[in-house]
């Protein structure tokens, strides 16, 4: 085998290794990249502990909200219920009224018939 | 032929379903009601679905008091409570044309009067109907009529007049006897 | 002054895109992991833009990730070197055919076939024209073991380089 001299596969190579260019959008894409970096907040970026803190304020927002909402609801069907419930004993009472009046009529025309 | 019948059966069905609803339903109410109420000095509305009574027989279930608890097992059976309660600062404000209308406005065929008491003089009058479905009671219906003072009571359900009498023997209801009528703009 | 320079993320872009990408390209010789590798080294760069003492700095942390991140990739894919260089003659088809010689594209393809830490040297050497301390110093490893790298390296590419010229004036 006949190898070529060491000087010229040397420079051989030089001229072969030149840099390739870069693909014509890279630039654009890393700018963009960036930029969208840029915008969002920087979640791991924070340490450990900021990231527990915010997750457990966040999950404590959350329940609160959902109990918040339970309770609303709860304490508002008590409102309706007692809201219910006055409203029956009104009623009954007029009807115990009603009822109440009737009977002294009734009576008081039976006293008449019998005299 | 099958097809047939059962398309019938589900025709008298579908018609029987309302019939049904109807009886479970309370009256919309009758126009003279409007007029009663506009010159009545107090006035007590109320109309209460089942919905609603099962709520209130809920909170009567939990209360501590015993006539409350009573109360429950009478409420909760009910299908709907419809009441009116017109007072009037004097006599003469209504006719009697006008207590004729609410009568038969409330007195179809489903009902039948079982009292109807009458005083010429006073004008008082008192009516009592009860709505009968299949040999049971499913309704109560009282007018009681005083000088000032109108009251109609429409209950729907189970409840006959063994029922209202225990209300006699109710004592929270007798503690707020002289506390249901509202002042002239009707708060209370 | 070093302490005066300020990096400018955009500037190093512009001044070292080619370099990180033909970097990842010759060592991977798949020209869309090369694209990844460079996103991923500028990414890099971003985060560390404050730790950036100055412009040879840049140059040589550049260096040292893209060929670090080229061989982490190399591992994880475990390319063969010969398959690959299909796309970049079907790319760079009027970039080889303006190189002096016809071995152009083929040096590179036999490139390919070289051991890892052979390739990475002579990449060093004959893209970025570093010394052997320099390359020593890109690759964190000891200076005896670059020169070997090279020399071997160096040997083995000129020998296949031999084989196919033989091949190729057969051919002709």
């Amino acid at each position: 085998m006949e190898f070529e001299p060491m000087e010229d596969f040397d420079q051989k190579l030089k001229r072969s290794f030149e840099r390739w260019p870069a693909p014509p959008d890279l630039k654009r894409r890393l700018m963009e990249n960036r930029r969208r970096r840029k915008e969002r907040p920087q979640w791991f970026a924070l340490p450990f502990a900021v990231r527990v803190a915010v997750s457990l304020c966040l999950l404590a927002g959350v329940l609160a909200a959902l109990y918040g909402g339970i309770a609303a609801n709860q304490a508002e069907q008590r409102r309706k219920g007692e809201e219910a419930r006055q409203q029956v004993l009104l009623a009954l009472r007029i009807t115990n009224h009603a009822l109440d009046h009737m009977n002294r009529q009734l009576a008081a025309h039976n006293r008449a018939h019998q005299e | 032929m099958k097809s047939w019948i059962v398309a019938f059966v589900f025709a008298a069905a579908a018609l029987a379903v309302p019939a049904l609803a109807q009886t479970a339903q309370l009256p919309a109410p009758p126009p003279v009601e409007k007029d009663l109420a506009a010159r009545a000095s107090s006035v007590d509305e109320i109309t209460l679905s089942k919905n609603m009574l099962a709520a209130a027989a809920a909170l009567f279930m939990n209360s501590k008091d015993k006539d409350e608890a009573a109360t429950s097992q009478l409420v909760e059976r009910l299908d709907g409570i419809y009441v009116r309660d017109y007072e009037f600062a004097k006599e003469g404000q209504f006719s009697i044309e006008q207590i004729e209308q609410l009568r038969k406005y409330f007195e179809t065929s489903d009902w039948t009067p079982i009292v109807r008491d009458r005083d010429r003089k006073t004008g008082e009058s008192s009516d009592i109907m009860v709505k009968m479905v299949n040999g049971k009671s499913s309704g109560l219906f009282i007018l009681d009529v005083e000088p000032k003072e109108i009251s109609i009571v429409l209950i729907l359900g189970p409840v006959g007049m063994e029922e209202l009498g225990k209300l006699k023997e109710l004592a929270f209801l007798g503690i707020m006897e002289g506390t249901h009528h509202t002042g002239p703009d009707n708060s209370k | 002054m070093a302490h005066d320079w300020q990096p400018d993320y955009e500037q190093l872009v512009d001044e070292h895109q080619s370099m990180v990408f033909s970097l990842a390209l010759r060592m991977t010789g798949d020209r869309g992991l090369a694209e990844e590798i460079a996103q991923d080294v500028f990414l890099e760069l971003d985060k560390r833009l404050g730790k950036i003492e100055s412009a040879a700095h840049a140059c040589f942390w550049l260096r040292r990730v893209a060929i670090s991140r080229s061989a982490d990739a190399l591992r994880r894919r475990k390319v063969r070197g010969m398959s690959l260089w299909v796309t970049i003659e079907e790319d760079h088809g009027v970039a080889a055919e303006e190189r002096d010689s016809p071995l152009g594209t083929r040096l590179e393809e036999l490139l390919a076939t070289l051991p890892e830490p052979q390739r990475a040297a002579l990449v060093l050497r004959y893209q970025e024209e570093l010394t052997p301390e320099e390359i020593a110093a890109t690759l964190e490893a000891p200076l005896a073991t670059v020169k070997s790298n090279l020399q071997r390296g160096l040997k083995l590419l000129r020998a296949k380089a031999a084989n196919h010229l033989q091949e190729y004036v057969r051919g002709i």
